[in-house]
C-alpha cells in the first residue's frame, strides 16, 4: 500500500512582474510503499522542500494530485497521522522544550495526562528530559532538531517527513537519530528523509529519489542506483597471466594496481565469455565483482551528467 | 473550536512573554496612581453640595461619567494607538518561515489558525482595556460613592474599534506578511480619515457645491470604518449610560471587519508558505 503518491505533481513559481516562471517541480510521479525509509537527494534548489510542502499543503500545486495515506491531500484531518520537520523551524522562543511539545501536541489534538506522557516519552528518546523546562532559546542547534524531532513524533505518527534532520548535529546525535529512524522503521513508521548527507542516507533509506532542477532524475534502492552493470572486478590466481590479452572491441580490460582486473564490458554474456575463455585456459578465478560507487559518486556523476546536458 | 482556544492562548502567552502586556499593565498602572492623585485632589464637599443643592442623583452620575469619560477618552486613543502598535508584528512573527510551515503541517484549518490568532490579539488587548477602565470606574467610583457599571461597557466599544482596525491588520499582515502597510493604514483611519470624514458629515457637508465630491465623500464615509464616531459620540452616550444612540456607525464598522477578515480568510486559504 502507497503512503505517498504523486501524479504529474508540478510547481511553477511565477516572479512578482509575471515575467519570469521557475519551474520548482517538473510533473513529479512518485509512489512510497508504506513502512519504509524513503530518501530525497538533490542539489541546494532542486526541489526536494517544495515537494514535501506540496504534500503537506504548506504550498499548492499548480497542477497534478497527490495522496497521502490513501488520502486526498487536500483533507487537513490527514495531518493528524502526519509528523513533519521543517528545514529551519522555529519555535516560539519563549517558550520551554516541553511547552513547545505541549503547543504543537494540542494542535494534534492530543490532549491531558496522555498529552503529558507523550511529552516525556519523546524527550526521554531524544535526550532533551534535562532540559525539559529550559526556553528553547536558550538550546544550540542540535538540541533544536533533537526537539525537533520530538515534535515531528508528538502525535504518534504514520507518515514522517524530515528536513535535513541532521542538519547542525554531532557526529554521536546524528548516529542516535538514525537509530531513532530505524526503530520508527521497525514499527512500520514510514519515513520521507530530505537530506544532503548522503553517507547518513545511504545507511539508512529502503529506497532513494535524485531530485534536480524539480525533475526526479533516478528512483531505486541504493544497491540499485549504485551498481555498475557493466564493469566487473576480476582477480585470478597466477598474477603473472596477463588478462589484458582477452580485450576486444567489446571488452576492455585494465590492470589495477593490487593485481586485480576491471572488465567493462557491453552486456552480462560477454562477462560469461570471457569466463568460459579464462577456465579454456586454466585460469583460476579467484574473484568476480559487480562494481558499484558509492551513493556519492553515483549522485556527482548523476547531477553533472544532467547539468551537461546529457540524458543518462 | 479547540484548535482556535488552543491559539488563543498561546497568543496570549506570547504577548505576555513579548512583555506586551506588562508594558500595557505598567501604563495602566501609572495612570491608576496619576488618577488616585488626581481625584485625591478633588474636593468632594463642594462637588456633593452641588449635587445636594440641586437634589438630583442623575448630576451626580453626569459629574462622575464625565470625570471618568474625561479621563479614559484621551488615554483610551492613546492606548489604541499603542495596542495597534504592539500587535501588529504579531501576524508577520507567525507567518515567518519555519514558524508558519509548522503550524500548517498540523491538523488545524487555514480558517482556524487565521481567526484564532485575531481572537488571541484581540482578547489580550480587551484583557488590557478591561483593566484600565475597571481600575478608572473602581477609583472614582469608590471617591464618589456613585456606582453605575454602565461604564465598564467602554471597554467593548474600544475593543471593538481595535478589532475593526486590526482586521485591516490582519488582512495586509497577510498579504504582505509585514507589519508595516497594514499599521500604517490603520494610523491614516484612526486618526486622519475617520475624524476628517466626521467633520465633513457633521459641519463641512453643506459648503461643498459639488456633488461629485459630495457623493464621492459620502461613499467613503461609509466605507471607512467610522472610529471616530465610536470612539467619540459612542462612547460619551454609553458612558452616560445612554446605551448605544448611533447603530448605523457600529454597523457599517461591523462590515468593515467582516469584509476584511473574509478576504484575509480567502487570501490565507490560497497562499503559499
Amino acid at each position: 500500500m502507497a503512503a505517498i503518491e504523486t501524479r504529474s505533481l508540478s510547481k511553477v513559481y511565477v516572479t512578482s512582474f509575471g515575467n519570469k516562471k521557475v519551474r520548482a517541480l517538473n510533473e513529479l510521479n512518485l509512489t512510497i510503499e508504506k513502512g519504509t525509509i524513503f530518501g530525497m537527494l538533490g542539489p541546494n534548489g532542486a526541489g526536494k522542500t517544495t515537494l514535501v510542502k506540496l504534500l503537506l499543503q504548506i504550498i499548492f500545486p499548480t497542477f497534478g494530485t497527490a495522496r497521502l495515506l490513501d488520502t486526498d491531500i487536500n483533507d487537513y484531518h490527514l495531518k493528524k497521522k502526519i509528523g513533519y520537520l521543517p528545514e529551519n523551524h522555529k519555535y516560539p522562543p519563549y517558550l520551554s522544550g516541553g511547552a513547545v511539545l505541549k503547543y504543537f501536541g494540542k494542535l494534534s489534538n492530543i490532549n491531558g495526562l496522555e498529552l503529558d506522557k507523550k511529552i516525556d516519552e519523546l524527550l526521554e528518546l531524544v535526550n532533551l528530559s534535562k532540559w525539559k523546562k529550559a526556553k528553547v532559546k536558550t538550546y544550540s542547534k542540535g538540541m533544536m532538531q533533537r526537539l525537533g524531532l520530538a515534535q515531528a513524533l508528538i502525535n504518534d505518527p504514520e507518515l514522517i517527513f524530515l528536513d535535513e534532520p541532521t542538519d547542525g548535529v554531532d557526529p554521536i546525535g546524528r548516529k542516535e537519530i538514525r537509530d531513532i529512524l530505524l526503530e520508527l522503521k521497525s514499527r512500520s513508521k514510514t519515513i520521507f528523509l530530505n537530506s544532503h548527507l548522503l553517507s547518513e542516507v545511504e545507511l539508512i533509506t529502503d529506497r532513494v529519489g535524485i531530485l534536480n532542477k524539480g525533475k526526479l532524475l533516478r528512483e531505486g534502492t541504493v544497491r540499485e542506483l549504485t551498481e555498475k552493470k557493466e564493469e566487473y572486478k576480476i582477480t585470478v590466481s597466477d598474477e603473472e597471466f596477463e588478462l589484458t590479452r582477452y580485450s576486444d572491441k567489446n571488452m576492455i580490460i585494465t590492470k589495477s594496481n593490487s593485481g586485480s582486473y576491471s572488465v567493462k564490458v557491453d552486456d552480462i554474456r560477454t562477462m560469461n565469455l570471457l569466463v568460459d575463455k579464462l577456465r579454456n585456459d586454466s585460469v583460476l578465478i579467484k574473484e568476480i565483482v559487480l562494481q558499484k560507487d558509492t551513493l556519492e559518486e553515483m549522485f556527482i556523476s548523476l547531477i553533472s551528467q544532467e547539468e551537461k546536458g546529457i540524458e543518462n | 473550536m479547540n484548535n482556535i482556544l488552543t491559539i488563543v492562548k498561546f497568543t496570549l502567552a506570547e504577548a505576555l512573554a513579548r512583555k506586551v502586556f506588562l508594558f500595557f499593565a505598567a501604563i495602566t498602572l501609572l495612570v491608576l496612581l496619576g488618577t488616585l492623585l488626581v481625584i485625591g485632589l478633588v474636593d468632594l464637599e463642594t462637588l456633593m453640595g452641588i449635587t445636594k443643592a440641586t437634589e438630583q442623583k442623575q448630576l451626580m452620575g453626569e459629574i462622575v461619567s464625565s470625570i471618568e469619560l474625561l479621563i479614559v477618552n484621551p488615554l483610551a486613543n492613546l492606548g489604541l494607538l499603542l495596542a495597534i502598535f504592539s500587535s501588529a508584528s504579531f501576524i508577520p512573527v507567525m507567518l515567518e518561515k519555519g514558524n508558519i510551515d509548522l503550524l500548517l503541517s498540523k491538523p488545524i484549518s487555514r480558517t482556524q489558525l487565521l481567526i484564532g490568532k485575531y481572537c488571541g490579539v484581540v482578547l489580550f488587548v480587551f484583557l488590557n482595556i478591561l483593566l484600565f477602565v475597571f481600575g478608572i470606574w473602581l477609583i472614582i467610583s469608590i471617591k464618589f460613592g456613585y456606582w453605575d457599571a454602565s461604564f465598564l461597557t467602554l471597554s467593548l466599544i474600544i475593543t471593538y474599534t481595535f478589532a475593526i482596525l486590526y482586521a485591516l491588520i490582519l488582512f495586509f499582515g497577510v498579504i504582505t506578511k509585514s507589519s508595516i502597510p497594514g499599521m500604517m493604514l490603520a494610523y491614516l483611519i484612526f486618526l486622519i480619515l475617520s475624524p476628517l470624514l466626521l467633520l465633513y458629515k457633521d459641519k463641512l457637508n453643506e459648503f461643498i457645491s459639488s456633488e461629485i465630491i459630495k457623493t464621492f465623500l459620502d461613499g467613503l464615509y461609509f466605507i471607512i470604518p467610522q472610529t471616530a464616531e465610536l470612539m467619540g459620540s459612542i462612547m460619551i452616550d454609553l458612558a452616560a449610560g445612554k446605551g448605544i444612540t448611533n447603530f448605523q456607525s457600529i454597523l457599517t464598522s461591523l462590515l468593515f471587519l467582516i469584509i476584511f477578515l473574509v478576504f484575509s480568510v480567502l487570501l490565507f486559504k490560497r497562499k503559499d508558505f
